[in-house]
């Protein structure tokens, strides 16, 4: 809630300052700070729960979070979804922005991005569990057959997809999703350093994104 | 650089609410522990206290504030406390009392004694006022006391006397050439959110009657965000929007006509920011 002043009943009375009451003030003029808010006052206006700062950030800077969303995603659904994710970290947690890592429009594009690629990760995780459990339980007594179509459909359109991708990026990523391995267990088993093995999942990913049917996506 | 895509109408206001569902506004982040008036004051003792102890002979005896050296503000201080005491048993002699003439008996008081007892005796009126505090809260509660012009809960006079600790440490620190100091940010809610309150009081009493919506942001720990409808309304509800923002301990000092307009970063949108500025500092004791 807004702290409203007109709301407060105080018992203060007119006269706080028994030597300085109703004096007229000699103090000069206000300087202002610039006609354009920066990117660490909006920042310090947001961390202060002024919403009229994150409404003026979103104004600013929603259309290019939302590119940014949509490029990974392309699904302009999914893309909202992160545009709101983004901008409520933002609130929440302001004090993240830091100006002397670059602008806060970089800085929300970026986590924009980072955010759709948790999704598309969320998916493929999905879909891997999915053909998982398809694989294990060949039969299941209470699911249609369309329902066993569409699953297979969905596993076998990640499968395909993976299938595509350059031998060591795809030994990655099976590892990483479909054997649930950590980065750092996934670097040992294939023999190259943690980051490498990181740069590897990252370029799979951007690689899937491009790869995968968007409409899989969609109907999930 | 990303391009920027349109994106649907809808999707501003579903983002906004979702923002204020997830952290109200006004507050803020990240939020400083809540404390109490007593506890606000008591820091603030502290810190005042440490100051003193950390002070040489000569330094005692440096010019801080009108006539008054460092021993002779300590003086002073312990005059208000005493007042605070008086006006906390109910003495109506101090409801109007001078803020300085009803403490000058209580500076030169201090004139040729070790410093080292002045400072005693400025510790022990603080912790009698925080007893007496403490002892009468179920016998305070909800009332008003009145001291030097001021009617204020007892809470918000232990508000007002941290704001004085703060303001009369920091006289003694630029006098020695010491760096300033800054309230840890659960005094400093404590004191924004007074200042703030006390604002539309002081835009009034300044002359400044124009009806003016203020958009107030504080920024830094101890900051938030406030809106304060200010001036005479008379037949005219709606006044004019003016958005200040400025760093929270630089209102305070403002607060404490311990800074100059000139020397403040504002960012102000509207008309009046002068105006109600130079009101707030018109709230200082001195």
């Amino acid at each position: 809630m807004w702290r409203r002043i007109s709301d407060v009943t105080t018992a203060v009375s007119a006269r706080i300052s028994a030597n300085r009451c109703c004096d007229a003030p000699a103090l000069g003029t206000v300087r202002l700070v610039g006609s354009t808010p920066t990117d660490s006052l909006l920042a310090a206006r947001i961390a202060a729960g002024d919403d009229r700062a994150l409404a003026e950030v979103f104004d600013l800077l929603s259309g290019a979070v939302y590119a940014s969303a949509l490029r990974v995603l392309g699904n302009g659904s999914l893309a909202q979804d992160v545009v709101q994710d983004v901008f409520v970290e933002l609130w929440c947690h302001p004090e993240k922005y830091d100006e002397s890592l670059g602008t806060l429009r970089t800085f929300l594009t970026v986590c924009a991005r980072h955010r759709a690629h948790d999704v598309i990760r969320g998916e493929l995780r999905r879909a891997a569990r999915e053909e998982r459990s398809e694989r294990m339980i060949p039969t299941q007594r209470d699911a249609s057959p369309s329902d066993h179509v569409a699953a297979a459909e969905t596993a076998s359109e990640v499968r395909a997809a993976v299938e595509l991708l350059p031998p060591g990026q795809r030994e990655v990523v099976e590892l990483a999703y479909f054997r649930g391995l950590s980065y750092r267990d996934v670097a040992r088993a294939t023999g190259v350093p943690e980051g490498t093995a990181k740069s590897r999942v990252r370029l799979a990913l951007a690689r899937l994104e491009a790869l995968l049917d968007r409409q899989l996506l969609e109907s999930s | 650089m990303t391009a920027s895509t349109p994106i649907p109408s809808e999707l501003r206001e579903r983002v906004l609410a979702a923002s204020l569902a997830a952290r109200a506004g006004g507050r803020a982040v990240p939020a400083a522990a809540e404390i109490s008036a007593t506890e606000a004051f008591a820091r603030a003792a502290d810190a005042f206290v440490g100051l003193l102890s950390s002070l040489t002979s000569a330094q005692w005896r440096t010019p801080v504030l009108r006539d008054l050296d460092v021993q002779g503000l300590v003086g002073h201080l312990i005059g208000v406390e005493q007042d605070v005491q008086r006006a906390l048993a109910g003495d109506e002699e101090v409801a109007d009392a001078d803020h300085i003439a009803s403490t000058q008996e209580a500076a030169a008081a201090q004139a040729d004694r070790d410093p080292a007892l002045t400072r005693t005796s400025w510790r022990r009126a603080a912790d009698q006022t925080i007893d007496i505090v403490e002892a009468t809260a179920h016998q305070h509660a909800g009332s008003v006391v009145s001291m030097h012009g001021m009617r204020l809960s007892v809470d918000a006079l232990l508000v007002v006397r941290a704001f004085e600790l703060w303001t009369h440490e920091n006289d003694i620190r630029r006098a020695v050439d010491m760096p300033a100091s800054v309230p840890d940010a659960s005094v400093l809610t404590l004191m924004t959110d007074l200042a703030v309150q006390l604002l539309p009081h002081a835009v009034t009493r300044t002359g400044s009657a124009e009806p003016t919506d203020l958009h107030l942001v504080l920024t830094g720990a101890g900051g938030g965000t406030w809106d304060v409808p200010l001036g005479n309304r008379g037949e005219r509800p709606e006044g004019q929007d003016l958005t200040i923002v400025v760093d929270a301990v630089d209102f305070c000092r403002l607060v404490a006509n311990r800074v100059a307009l000139d020397a403040l970063d504002v960012h102000s949108e509207g008309d009046g920011a002068d105006r109600v500025l130079a009101a707030a500092a018109t709230l200082a004791l001195d």
